[in-house]
């Protein structure tokens, strides 16, 4: 299609943003010049997956090698979906424009269970048969990576490679093997077989699953000499790992706008409900110098005047204090403001929170997640009431009057007094505000309380336990909003129909594939907009099947029984997973890896926090 | 310090950026190019930025203008040039850097230029006709969603069709201004024609008196 049917078609829909390309830092590169085409795909919008930082690494790491030319790609809104499928429209990549099916490499990151319907539909839009078995030519190759990849099966039949854990090794060992084997002029199957030797590369087609009469997994099998396990990688040396000096920067608005500074990965913390804390350990964390002189070169290239600082925990950075030291002296100068999200100040020196006083604050905001203090023994979150009343009165004092309480609902063992808990929590909240002589004057105090649904995932000590049905989910709903009895505390929830399907689809095997294509070609995308999705589809496509859907999500699977994801090796072992589950109905916290470790497996790599000195 | 004036283009891909976040952009490219930018005061300091005349979505410029601050009375202005050009993408071009003579409600009038695929006789003809009315009233949402009743015809300065580019002087800046596509609604709706695509261009910002805002 020429620029100027192009631009026509651009013009006729909303944000005309998303598809243009050519923004501040992104890559041109002569297509003649590289032996690799890479296509980066995020399966959302662009708002959404221009803030993804994985994204951005990976990104710049590619561009960095002059034989490969990566470029992006998101999926297009529904609008424009429209427009160019009766324009005969193919996907193609921001940059050059080309079509994606003519890539080497189509690759996505899989960040959240409910975008998996955008990769299908993205695959049909690129003019690429969805099943790896349909697809003879070599090229493109599909693979994908993120955290959903830790189970990856309902994906299984549609995505030729997975990449377990970080990628920023295994992918271009992967892609180099590819170079090698076009030349050679190997064919797809000696090259998957050849990659699924590399550590971290899980190609599902090598594996056949059989299951018991019960619906259970039976057996996993390898064919042939592939691998019986898939071990995820990680990076050893957190300051030797490449990291972009420059990000994309958007000419429209995204959620995310502004320099992102990893500082450590993983969680030392082991809240039993997050699968973040336990599919990235061990922790690893950057020096001070590291990321004090990538912020830097950041918001040189990009002229952002903000710096987020990204972690799972910032609060848990051993040398937090020296950091932001070191880089508020350059940051006021430079008027560049620093956010840190969700950083705990209790005991920083009077001298450092009279600096950060000028820092952006977020809002007042606590994530107790249950609502009594034997709940969050179950999942093993150690915020005390106390804290939270103590650190609300400074706040109070000075001059904050709104708060922000996340709690989760549906979690493991459960009662109406827990959630009763929620509202009391609220409550009190209110009250101290009111107790208080030094209260900002005349203001009213305002407690936010949102409650999204437990969804029991892949790798957690919780991965055994059933998640509640949508009734009860209902039920526990109006309670909870029967226990608030003042208007000064604000309740949302989040939608119980996507949490239900996300509860179905991170515990699924490779039966749900078949669901996930018939949904999607009913119509389901964008399963996490609200305005899109439609629960009514997903359960004919369940139908359809044969397949019930509560098998997956709402059932108690044993110690015994082998999980559709046996297979793949994400360094916690099973045992420790048992443990937890055991010491999360004993009601009994574990402590955190500093403190103490717990021998979770994590170790194995020789790296991170299992080493150092407590 | 000293306002400086900026003259660019907003091409090609650019033209998918609104005004809105146009200023988002230029701040960046600014902070990006290190010069001695002023911040305005208060408690959330920005980059102090002025556009002469905001661009629609849509439509390309070949002659923008911008005027912004800079602490440094000494710095010299081909530094200024220098310094954003080497950071802009592609297609946003810094032609020249200035010291304002005439302040941005001295501006008068606007050069557009409209491409369309091809300006067959009956177009021209249709044209010929429409810009010798006397009189067309249009439909105008003015601010705050109120609708109200203008005579384009007066706004009209100049215009002049080519093989397949109309070319309008029309009225422009904050107090009043007319912009292209509403001329073309007009056009098309009093020939009950089906609205064709074309392409806008502005080429030139002009003061009151019909001469380059400088
Ligand atoms: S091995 Fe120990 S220190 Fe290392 S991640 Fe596991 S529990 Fe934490």
């Amino acid at each position: 299609m020429d620029n100027k049917n192009f631009e026509r078609l651009l013009l006729s829909v909303q944000k005309p943003g998303r598809y243009s390309g050519g923004e501040i830092n992104s890559v041109i590169k002569d297509k003649s010049k590289v032996d690799v085409r890479f296509a980066f795909c995020f399966p959302d919008t662009y708002e959404i997956g221009m803030s993804h930082l994985g994204m951005k690494i990976l990104y710049s790491l590619f561009n960095e090698r002059e034989d490969i030319w990566c470029e992006r790609v998101f999926a297009p809104w529904i609008d424009f979906e429209e427009v160019m499928r009766a324009n005969n429209l193919p996907l193609f990549a921001l940059e050059s424009r080309d079509p994606i099916k003519d890539f080497d490499f189509i690759g996505f990151t899989l960040q959240y269970e409910m975008a998996y319907t955008n990769v299908l539909n993205m695959l049909d839009l690129a003019g690429v048969p969805l099943r790896s078995k349909d697809r003879a030519d070599f090229t493109p190759i599909i693979v994908a990576g993120g955290p959903c990849a830790c189970n990856p099966e309902p994906l299984a039949d549609f995505v030729d490679i997975f990449f377990l854990g970080e990628g920023e090794e295994v992918d271009l060992e992967v892609i180099d093997l590819y170079k090698e084997y076009k030349k050679e002029g190997k064919t797809k199957a000696e090259f998957l077989a050849a990659a699924s030797k590399i550590e971290g590369v899980y190609v599902p087609a090598l594996y056949d699953i059989s299951y018991n009469a019960d619906g259970t997994v039976n057996s996993v099998t390898p064919k042939g000499d592939t691998p019986a396990t898939v071990k995820k990688r990680i990076i050893k040396d957190m300051d030797k790992v490449y990291y972009p000096d420059k990000f994309v920067v958007p000419f429209i608005d995204i959620v995310h706008d502004r320099v992102v500074q990893e500082i450590f990965r993983g969680c030392v913390r082991g809240c039993r409900f997050c699968q973040a804390g336990f599919i990235y350990r061990p922790v690893r964390e950057k020096s001070v110098d590291t990321i004090n002189n990538q912020a830097k070169a950041l918001c040189e290239s990009t002229g952002y005047d903000e710096i987020s600082m990204s972690s799972l925990s910032t609060s848990d950075y051993t040398e937090i204090e020296p950091l932001l030291n070191k880089m508020l002296e350059w940051t006021t100068e430079k008027y560049v403001s620093l956010a840190l999200p969700s950083l705990r100040i209790d005991n920083f020196s009077d001298e450092l929170l009279e600096k950060i006083k000028h820092v952006r604050k977020s809002g007042l905001t606590f994530a107790p997640e249950a609502g009594t203090q034997r709940l969050r023994d179950v999942i093993n979150k150690n915020v005390t009431e106390e804290e939270i009343i103590n650190t609300c009165k400074t706040a109070f004092k000075g001059g904050y009057t709104a708060v922000k309480l996340y709690f989760m609902m549906g979690l493991p063992t459960e009662t109406d007094e827990d959630l009763k808990g929620i509202a009391d929590l609220g409550q009190k909240i209110v009250n101290t505000y009111y107790s208080m002589p030094e209260k900002p004057k005349g203001k009213a105090v305002s407690v936010s309380i949102s409650v999204s649904t437990f969804v029991p995932k892949p790798f957690t000590p919780f991965q055994f336990e059933p998640q509640i049905t949508r009734d009860e989910i209902r039920r526990r709903h109006e309670f909870l909003k029967s226990c608030i009895t003042t208007k000064k505390i604000s309740l949302s929830y989040h939608d119980s129909s996507t949490s239900f399907l996300e509860g179905v689809l991170a515990r699924g095997d490779r039966r749900l594939g078949d669901v996930v294509e018939k949904a999607y070609k009913k119509g389901c995308r964008f399963d996490s907009w609200s305005e899109c999705f439609n629960l009514d589809n997903w359960m004919d496509a369940f139908d359809e099947c044969g397949i019930d859907p509560a098998f997956y999500a709402n059932r108690t699977r044993s110690y015994e029984e082998i999980t559709p994801w046996e297979h793949l090796d994400y360094a916690v072992s099973k045992s420790f997973l048992i443990n937890e589950s055991k010491a999360a109905h004993g009601e009994r916290t574990t402590p955190n890896c500093r403190e103490k470790c717990s021998n979770c497996g994590a170790n194995c790599y020789g790296e991170g926090v299992c080493f150092e000195k407590r | 310090m000293k306002n400086v004036r900026i003259y660019f283009k907003k091409m090609g891909r650019m033209k998918f950026v609104s005004h809105l976040d146009m200023t988002r952009v230029m701040s960046r490219l600014i902070k990006k190019s290190g010069i001695p930018i002023w911040y305005t005061e208060g408690f959330n300091r920005h980059i102090y930025m002025n556009f002469a005349l905001p661009l629609s979505l849509g439509y390309e410029g070949t002659n923008e203008v911008m005027d912004i601050r800079i602490i440094d009375d000494e710095y010299p202005l081909d530094k200024v040039l220098a310094s954003l050009q080497a950071v802009c993408p592609p297609d946003i071009e810094i032609i020249k850097a200035t010291n304002p003579v005439k302040p941005t409600k001295e501006i008068g009038f606007a050069d557009y230029v409209l491409a369309f695929d091809e300006i067959n006789c009956d177009l021209k003809s249709l044209f010929a006709d429409f810009f010798s009315k006397e009189s067309v009233t249009v439909e105008k949402k003015g601010k705050k969603g109120k609708v109200k009743k203008v005579d384009i015809m007066p706004k009209i300065k100049a215009c002049c069709v080519g093989d397949n580019t109309l070319t309008l002087q029309l009225v422009a800046g904050s107090e009043d201004n007319l912009n292209p596509a509403l001329v073309m609604d007009a056009f098309f709706e009093i020939f009950g024609l089906e609205p064709v695509f074309y392409t806008v261009t502005r080429t030139s910002i002009l003061d009151k008196q019909g001469n380059p805002f400088i």
